[in-house]
């Protein structure tokens, strides 16, 4: 049997899949620094609006996220494309799990260097900015790309709110041929590759930015 | 004052106290520091003079107590005629009349040698990159170490560690500097390069410098004025070669006797 037109179909299907990675991760990234640094903030509301947000993204399933993103809003008038829907659940489901990874790596630099900053007279912000964040960025790496990887794989979900992602399309494929070996087969070494990709990109980034550290840390 | 008793002091400590839970490392603390002298203080550890380093530099608050610096209130400001907790713009204010070395050097790992040096410059100052990077070259050659200018921290030992350290809070050109036991952490042999850079600075400038050591040999010849710490409170001061050679304090006798018998010179 020939099943070039499906594979070409699962082909489409990894796109939609990258792409959802990538915005999920855009927008991961993001919520992770703004809660992580909001959890370290001075002002008490700003600390409790960010503990919120990650304790009840962390805590709740995000295909409930997601259907609540599709679904439910809709109800309340906010009314999003299914990839505006997947994209934001993701999104905010793995930005809530960042945002501990940001304020751990931020702890973890030294109270000296937070001296040395107030004794050079720099505000807060420039510390953080120049100081703080350029560093805390290093430990931050490894469990990133975990979390890229954790959202490449939970945008299967996706296909619940019938968009036709990687896995959407391998189900299509496996009702109409009675297949089931030949599309999952094919996704699961496309979402190892791709997840490879991500590996591969992290490792290269934290090559970047410790050199000249040799000695400062492990 | 010993030696300048007409001009107001340039750092006036009036009656502070500190407490770190129940030790309180500062005890009604009163002195006051003259434009240009050179100030060590000494005393054994937990007497609190890196303490007042760290008040000094507002790394630390105080628990009572006024601290002034060309006349002006350290942690307090004045609103609606009444004395109030300073705000962070003035303690920016402030903090940009003096400069603290560390122990520990704490430069920036992730920055280059010269880029340590302009950071603060540029950012706090509005000095232009080009400008802040020739300063920078004319400190680092200053300290020895224009050669280094584009290493990283990691490559340096730690007396050139300490000394770009140095040109770093130098190139702010603080009215005040604070070293705090700059040499405690260096191997014996590196710590002469560092003293012969502050030796060069107290003879140069007329910076006001403020310096906790262990190395009396250093204080004696380094300082205007010596005070002895003990438990929070001036035990004794005076000029070095009254505090070293013939101290009227029995604390302080035992105190110098015992950095004599750990090998210290003096």
């Amino acid at each position: 049997m020939d099943y070039s037109g499906y594979i070409a179909l699962i082909l489409q299907g990894a796109v939609v899949t990258a792409q959802l990675t990538v915005m999920g991760c855009a927008l991961a990234l993001v919520m992770a620094f703004v809660a992580g640094l909001g959890r370290l903030s001075r002002f008490g509301a700003v600390r409790a609006l960010a503990t919120a947000y990650i304790e009840f993204f962390r805590g709740t399933s995000v295909f409930v996220q997601l259907f609540w993103a599709y679904f439910v809003l809709p109800l309340l008038g906010v009314e999003l494309t299914p990839l505006q829907a997947g994209v934001l659940a993701l999104g905010l489901n793995v930005g809530a799990y960042g945002a501990e990874v940001v304020r751990g790596a931020v702890q973890s630099i030294g109270k000296e260097q937070r001296e040395a900053c107030v004794a050079l007279n720099l505000t807060r912000f420039q510390a953080m900015r120049h100081v703080v964040l350029p560093q805390a960025i290093v430990p931050m790496l490894p469990t990133f790309g975990n979390n890229a990887i954790e959202l490449l794989k939970a945008t299967a979900i996706v296909s619940l709110i019938s968009i036709s992602d990687m896995t959407f399309q391998a189900q299509v494929m496996r009702a109409q041929t009675g297949s089931t070996l030949v599309p999952f087969a094919t996704i699961m070494v496309i979402y190892f590759l791709f997840a490879l990709a991500i590996s591969g990109a992290i490792r290269a980034l934290e090559r970047r930015l410790t050199r000249g550290l040799d000695g400062v840390r492990a | 004052m010993t030696a300048h008793a007409a001009v107001p002091p340039i750092i006036e400590v009036d009656r502070v106290s500190k407490s770190f839970g129940d030790f309180k490392v500062l005890d009604e603390l009163s002195f006051s520091v003259a434009p240009a002298e050179k100030l060590a203080l000494i005393g054994p550890s937990g007497s609190g003079k890196t303490t007042i380093l760290r008040i000094l530099m507002t790394l630390e608050s105080i628990d009572s107590g006024h601290i002034r610096i060309e006349g002006e209130e350290l942690y307090h400001m004045e609103k609606g005629g009444r004395l109030v907790p300073a705000d962070e713009a003035h303690l920016h204010r402030m903090r940009a009349k003096i400069g603290m070395v560390f122990q520990l050097f704490n430069l920036f790992p992730h920055m280059c040698v010269l880029d340590n040096v302009t950071l603060a410059p540029v950012l706090t100052k509005g000095v232009a990159k080009e400008a802040a990077k020739r300063r920078a070259m004319e400190l680092l050659d200053m300290v020895g170490l224009a050669d280094k200018a584009k290493a990283m921290p990691a490559q340096l030992s730690g007396g050139q560690k300490q000394r770009v350290a140095i040109a770093r809070a130098l190139a702010l050109e603080p009215r005040i500097m604070l070293f705090d036991e700059v040499t405690s952490a260096l191997d014996p042999e590196l710590v002469e390069e560092v003293l012969a850079v502050m030796h060069r600075l107290a003879r140069e400038t007329d910076m006001t410098m403020l310096l906790v050591t262990h190395e009396m040999g250093f204080a004696h010849d380094f300082a205007d004025r010596v005070m002895f710490f003990d438990r929070g409170r001036i035990v004794e001061q005076g000029p070095p070669s009254e505090i070293f050679t013939n101290p009227r304090e029995e604390r302080t006798q035992g105190f110098l006797r015992k950095i004599i018998a750990a090998g210290h010179r003096i």
